[in-house]
């Protein structure tokens, strides 16, 4: 049981950092290319196509720079979370309604405070989006992570299915699609309010 | 680098041979994914009840990381390469399902309303109309699903569906790591490859869109 | 042509429309009209079919529509909708031809008919092979309009089909609707909330309110004679030249100068000098009308001055009744460079005369009536 207890905190710690290291540099460049169309679609180009590269193809890929061990698979999850987040944190503060900014400017708000106190809050559901989007993959992604030896619950699934041990593989497979389904559905949820905040508002 | 240029010339036929094998996985499962979710996407769209259930199903089993039900299919359905088909074909499903779903159920009203006004069946109006309008939206979901079997079908061969997986899993094993690229390169370059293809296809079938509204 | 009777429909407990009764003649351009909510909509939509009544029935071409298949029915019945609804897939010509194609019209044939409906609205074949997305609102219109005309269906239904376009677009639209129903004659049922669109292009004009018919009339009519105080008040600024003021008996003289058959040319000329007026109204004993004499008549006949006026040809003008617009009269007699109208009541008796120094009259009234108004 404490191994799973503790499988399932490595898969966490893998899967959450990845994302959040995508979350760290996908946030700022996506505020970036708001105003920079040529750049953003170039870049949406690549990372698009970043994401279309098969999952075990992809770790092998950064095996080569980072080794066989957990910080290739978190790397791979910061890749492939580069899509979601980016593309959804985009299009979440370019929709922003252009009346309110310039009403937000017409009182005399500055281009930073107008960031933070309008188009952010407004983007939020949508980069929630992106972030949930990104956090289920990187879950999924995670367990891919046994093959080039990394820990997490892919482990127990592996050793499950090897040793035709159906115990041990639902052992690692229960707690990492309940993770799934949990994020899933709790992130969706704060996604809903927040429209409905949003909405409200507006 | 320099063990995957020697591996590669060593292993030419046998990488050909998975890259057709991987091919054929991965279409045998998006032609069934396509044959059954399109029209059941269209019937959901008659049918709004059920078809919040199938959406919710279905969004739970795609939240499944894919090798827990390449495991569940190996344990119940065995090795080979009908439970790989079988469990990408399952995922395959959800994407192009709820494209087609939300792709017919986009068609502006305004369509739906001129074309019943003038006289169309409802197999006229799927035919001539709601399908037509629809066709981005559904091949905008045969993508998605293309590019999520592809990547799958590498992990499928460690439950003996054979294809590209095996060459990257024969190498992992023995820390060949030129094999294991010989598997890896063409996957990727399959996957880029057919993934442009079908934006291309997309392209041509939102050709009638203003460019504004194409992005 | 579309006749509904005794027709209801409810949502629910909300009634929509409430036992009406409509005969919409062929050939004629009838525009419904009332204030939002007023079932305008929803009685153009039960024509065919997309709504179906809880009461009543509906008859099409003397067919009762809830007998005929509702494919069927509307492939015979032209439908333009205020949206467009151009398929955004299918070019231009696509769009035109869809259903021809339906119809299983042959190649050659749909793109004759496409031809000369461009024709019709006079755009260039250069737009067939453009996307909707590509053409202006008007334009677009437009071709929704052929769309609807395309296999010549004899009732075309138009569900405020300009209330999305611009003012000037709008106008010259209303315009070709109105020319292209003079060439096509066909049966229109146009739904609007415009005052002035109904007025420029209605033969009939019916105003609803509250799923009700308030009035059913010709614009003149509804100009002139507003049913109640609503009616009075949805035509609003345009009754300034219609109003009670401005029917015929207002403006009328009933002086009219009349004579029996009997009398003798020379009489009646003696008579027109006399009474200065430049025609005589020929009536029998019970002052129905026979005719009428003018300088014209009289100048055909000269040298034989002495037969009786019954036995002159006689002029046979137009004539006027006591309730209808004086506007229309005087717009008649400008028109045709008639001098004077006979007022006849329902038995053909001359009851009065319009004559131009009657629109003095009229001008008068109005000037006298915005100084105290």
């Amino acid at each position: 049981m404490s191994n799973v207890v503790s499988a399932t905190l490595v898969h966490l710690q893998i899967a959450f950092l990845g994302v959040l290291l995508a979350c760290i540099v996908g946030l700022p460049l996506a505020a970036y290319l708001l105003n920079h169309s040529k750049l953003s679609r170039y870049l949406f180009l690549i990372i698009d196509a970043i994401q279309t590269v098969p999952t075990l193809a992809m770790l092998t890929f950064v095996m080569l720079i980072f080794g066989l061990n957990n910080s290739t698979v978190i790397v791979a999850i910061f890749l492939y979370s580069l899509f979601p987040v980016i593309r959804n944190t985009y299009l979440g503060l370019s929709s922003v309604d252009p009346g309110t900014i310039r009403a937000a400017r017409g009182i005399g708000m500055t281009t930073l405070q107008i960031f933070t106190k309008i188009r952010f809050p407004l983007a939020m559901p949508m980069i929630l989006t992106g972030v949930r989007l990104a956090v289920v993959s990187a879950l999924g992604i995670a367990t891919t992570g046994v093959f080039i030896g990394a820990g997490g619950l892919g482990m127990l699934i592996w050793r499950g299915i090897q040793t035709r041990n159906m115990t041990m593989m639902l052992s690692g497979a229960i707690p990492v699609s309940v993770l799934a389904v949990f994020f899933e559905y709790s992130i969706g949820f704060f996604e809903k309010k927040l429209i409905r905040k949003s909405n409200h508002t507006a | 680098m320099a063990d995957f240029f020697v591996e590669f010339q060593k292993n030419l036929p046998e990488i050909l041979r998975a890259l057709l094998q991987h091919i054929g996985i991965s279409a045998a499962a998006i032609l069934l994914g396509m044959i059954v979710a399109i029209p059941v996407g269209i019937w959901l769209t008659y049918h709004e009840k059920p078809a919040k259930v199938v959406m919710a199903v279905f969004g739970v089993v795609n939240t499944i990381p894919s090798i827990v039900l390449l495991g569940a299919a190996m344990i119940l359905l065995g090795i080979g390469y009908i439970p790989a088909v079988a469990v990408l074909f399952l995922y395959s499903l959800l994407p192009i399902l709820r494209a087609t779903y939300t792709g017919i159920c986009e068609v502006s009203p305004k369509c739906i309303k001129a074309a019943t006004g003038m006289g169309m069946s409802k197999m006229q109006m799927l035919r001539l109309v709601q399908i037509p309008l629809a066709l981005p939206a559904i091949i905008t979901g045969i993508r998605l699903s293309t590019i999520y079997i592809i990547s799958w079908a590498t992990l499928a061969a460690f439950i003996g569906g054979g294809g590209l997986g095996d060459l990257i899993w024969m190498g992992l094993q023995s820390y060949n790591f030129g094999l294991v690229f010989c598997g890896a390169i063409p996957a990727t370059v399959l996957s880029l490859v057919v993934s442009a293809l079908l934006n291309l296809v997309i392209k041509r079938a939102s050709r009638h869109k203003s460019e504004e509204a194409a992005v | 042509m579309v006749r509904f009777e005794n027709v209801s429909m409810a949502y629910g407990t909300h009634e929509v429309l409430k036992n009406l009764n409509l005969h919409i003649g062929e050939g004629q351009l009838v525009v419904l009209i009332g204030p939002s909510g007023c079932g305008k909509t929803t009685t153009l939509q039960l024509i065919n079919r997309l709504i179906r009544p809880t009461a009543g029935s509906i008859f099409v071409d003397g067919k009762d529509i809830s007998q005929v298949d509702p494919v069927d029915l509307r492939r015979g019945i032209g439908y333009v909708i205020q949206e467009i609804g151009l398929f955004p897939h299918m070019t231009i010509q696509q769009n035109i031809e869809v259903v021809p194609k339906l119809l299983g019209w042959d190649e050659n044939r749909r793109k004759e008919r496409t031809l000369e409906l461009l024709k019709l609205v006079n755009m260039d074949e250069k737009y067939l092979s453009s996307y909707p997305s590509e053409l202006s609102g008007g334009q677009q219109q437009r071709i929704g309009l052929l769309r609807a005309l395309a296999v010549e269906p004899p009732i075309i239904l138009m569900d405020e089909p300009f209330g999305a376009l611009d003012p000037i677009t709008r106008e010259s639209l209303q315009e070709e609707i109105k020319s292209l129903q003079q060439k096509l004659k066909k049966t229109i049922v146009f739904v609007t909330h415009d005052m002035d669109e109904a007025l420029k292009l209605a033969d009939t004009i019916v105003l609803m309110k509250d799923g009700e018919i308030v009035q059913a009339a010709t614009p003149k009519q509804l100009l002139s004679n507003p049913a109640n105080e609503f009616v009075e008040q949805f035509i609003g600024r345009h009754r300034i030249y219609g109003g009670k003021a401005d029917t015929v008996s207002d403006v009328m003289s009933d002086k009219a100068a009349c004579v029996l058959p009997e009398l003798s040319l020379v009489e009646s000329v003696e008579l027109m000098r006399q009474k200065h007026v430049p025609s005589l109204f020929v009536v029998d004993d019970n002052h129905h009308l026979l005719g009428q004499i003018t300088i014209e008549e009289i100048r055909q006949v000269y040298g034989r001055e002495n037969i009786p006026v019954g036995e002159v040809p006689l002029y046979h003008g137009p004539t006027a009744v006591k309730d209808e617009s004086a506007k229309e009269v005087f717009d008649m007699m400008m028109e045709n460079h008639i001098d004077a109208v006979p007022v006849l009541d329902e038995e053909n008796r001359v009851v009065g005369v319009v004559t131009r120094s009657s629109m003095v009259k009229s001008l008068a009234h109005v000037v006298w009536r915005d100084e105290n108004g």
